[in-house]
């Protein structure tokens, strides 16, 4: 691995994604939207149930979390199927196949770019605004560094799940049914959409051990101290929870990809 | 001279669905495992010197590209071996793609939104070019092209050409020892393809990398082959130097005459079969003969000749 081609790719994915300003804008006013939603869905979920706090989640504690998941899915999110399933209905994959790269650390490397833009101008400015209203419901101190390190492993289990994705394209024609089914997976089952602490008991034992959960839930809940997380005790068993599924995960997507590359060039794509 | 790519007795063969019609035969399709096989390639053998530029030819569905991709490694032979720098290509594509260039006509490798020098430095460090290197080949370009209007420029906005042409440069760029064209000159204008055709026979000889083409253009053959190789069907049929492939064939030339009445007579002659002065005698004995043309058979007739005649056997 020479880290002079990461860094060359990574520099084109920033330089790449400064060029769609307007997109990056259009964004963030959508997410704008969203959160007015959001805000006046989870006020009457509130209203009507009589208690301050639902779940063990006050009304603040709940419009924090998220606003900082949307956040956190801005700048998370991944194009990897879309991207792929394109590039083989085209026939450019051809061109990627043949840099002298590995093609799945070519691929991530090539999001990087974006991530580092999109956390700069998406997540930080919601972040600060989140900290300033709220007058220090988030804590400074250790605690974001434990979130940096549950971001990046966040990041590599959310890259590995669009590339087990993709890979399937390689077999499908159609990639938009299999993408969507992926999306609406991710986004309930990772505490994207509901906290995790709103699911049923039952629902939560099993969500609480799924990959989905280490991709938003367990960041978030690093950074906000919940669940027992100000404590190495708690934080320990969230960040192994990450490392088990971004290890196993990138275990079978590489063995996943090289099969499949090596039956698409026997066969023919 | 040493060889840069060796294929010995290569066969393709692809596993297609076999389809079957209307609505109830596609839901027929979704259990379907009715397979049938197709030969893209047969058995076929070649040997590619290091600095040759091969001209690559067959009708459409040839099996150009497939031969091509198997060359480069993105498809593995079902049969037969193939060395390129003494590499097996689809066991080793990574090692094997730092040797090779790669053009497909209407796709680019380059960065869709950033100027081309961007694209450039890119692959300098993909490639992982010395820096003396890369800055002698940037010179080398601007001897061989005017790259003033392009480098500055974000891919997306250039014309075809302009793109075409960075394409090339690009798949240059790390000095490879193989470059592959698969129809570089697909859609473009007669002084752009000029151009593009000046460029590869600069680089060739300055660098003297080999060079695969691919074109329905033959234009680019006369211009930049000495030899050709065609294929069809998957079988490879003709593999010599260009000047043999007119006498290969027959050697076909036209005779044009025009006879007493104004109207002219024409006749394509296969020299090795009829002579052409007995012809013209048996003519003049009909009419007197106001005027003679001979005409030599241009390449492209020749290949047209050629696909025809395979196609009808």
């Amino acid at each position: 691995m020479n880290p002079k081609r990461l860094i060359a790719l990574t520099r084109a994915g920033i330089m790449e994604s400064l060029q769609f300003r307007l997109g990056t804008a259009v964004t963030l006013f959508a997410n704008l939207i969203y959160l007015v939603l959001v805000y006046y869905l989870w006020k009457a979920i509130y209203d009507s149930a009589g208690t301050d706090t639902v779940n063990g989640m006050t009304f603040t504690d709940t419009m924090i979390y998220l606003i900082l998941a949307t956040a956190l899915f801005n700048f998370l999110e991944m194009f990897v199927v879309w991207d792929m399933s394109r590039s083989i209905q085209s026939g450019k994959i051809v061109l990627d196949l043949l840099k002298p790269m590995n093609f799945r650390r070519y691929t991530f490397w090539s999001y990087s770019g974006s991530h580092v833009v999109l956390f700069a101008l998406s997540f930080l400015p919601t972040f600060i605004v989140v900290m300033i209203v709220t007058h220090g419901a988030i804590h400074m101190g250790i605690n974001l560094i434990w979130f940096i390190i549950a971001t990046v492993l966040a990041l590599i289990v959310n890259f590995n799940i669009e590339m087990i994705v993709a890979t399937l394209c390689l077999y499908t024609e159609s990639t938009w049914g299999i993408n969507i089914v992926k999306e609406t997976i991710v986004l309930l089952l990772s505490g994207a959409s509901i906290p995790i602490a709103f699911f049923p008991e039952r629902a939560r034992d099993i969500v609480e051990y799924l990959p989905f959960r280490a991709i938003y839930d367990v960041p978030l809940t690093v950074l906000l101290q919940k669940g027992g997380s100000d404590e190495l005790s708690g934080l320990l068993p969230l960040l192994g929870l990450q490392a088990v599924w971004a290890i196993s995960l990138f275990a079978i997507g590489t063995a996943f990809w090289n099969y499949s590359v090596r039956k698409i060039t026997v066969n023919g794509g | 001279m040493e060889n840069a790519i060796v294929m010995k007795n290569v066969c393709k063969d692809f596993k297609v669905l076999n389809r079957h019609e209307g609505l109830k035969g596609s839901i027929r399709d979704l259990f379907s495992r009715d397979y049938k096989t197709i030969s893209a390639v047969k058995d076929v053998s070649l040997e590619i010197k290091k600095g040759e530029v091969i001209g690559y030819l067959g009708p459409n569905g040839a099996g150009k590209s497939t031969t091509i991709k198997m060359m480069t490694g993105v498809l593995e032979p079902t049969s037969g071996e193939i060395i390129v720098n003494g590499l097996v290509p689809y066991k080793e594509r990574t090692k094997n793609s730092e040797n090779i260039g790669v053009v497909f006509g209407q796709r680019s490798q380059l960065w869709w939104s950033l100027p081309l020098i961007e694209s450039f430095k890119l692959l300098r460090d993909i490639y992982m070019v010395p820096k003396k290197e890369y800055e002698d080949m940037l010179e080398l370009y601007s001897s061989l092209v005017d790259l003033e209007p392009i480098l500055h420029k974000p891919v997306r906005q250039m014309s075809l050409g302009q793109r075409t042409l960075s394409d090339i440069l690009a798949a240059f760029l790390h000095n490879p020892d193989i470059v592959f064209l698969d129809e570089p000159t697909i859609g473009l204008d007669v002084s752009m393809k000029a151009k593009i055709r000046s460029l590869i026979l600069g680089l060739n000889s300055q660098k003297n990398t080999t060079v695969i083409l691919t074109t329905h253009d033959m234009g680019d053959v006369d211009a930049l082959c000495r030899r050709i190789v065609i294929i069809d069907k998957g079988t490879k049929i003709y593999d010599n130097d260009i000047e043999h492939l007119k006498s290969y064939f027959g050697s076909y030339r036209t005779l044009h005459l025009r006879m007493a009445d104004d109207t002219w007579y024409d006749e394509v002659i296969d020299e090795s079969k009829q002579d052409i002065m007995e012809i013209i005698m048996t003519k003049q004995k009909e009419q007197k003969i106001k005027d003679i043309k001979l005409e030599e058979i241009s390449t492209e007739e020749v290949i047209k000749k050629i696909y025809e005649g395979s196609a009808a056997s």
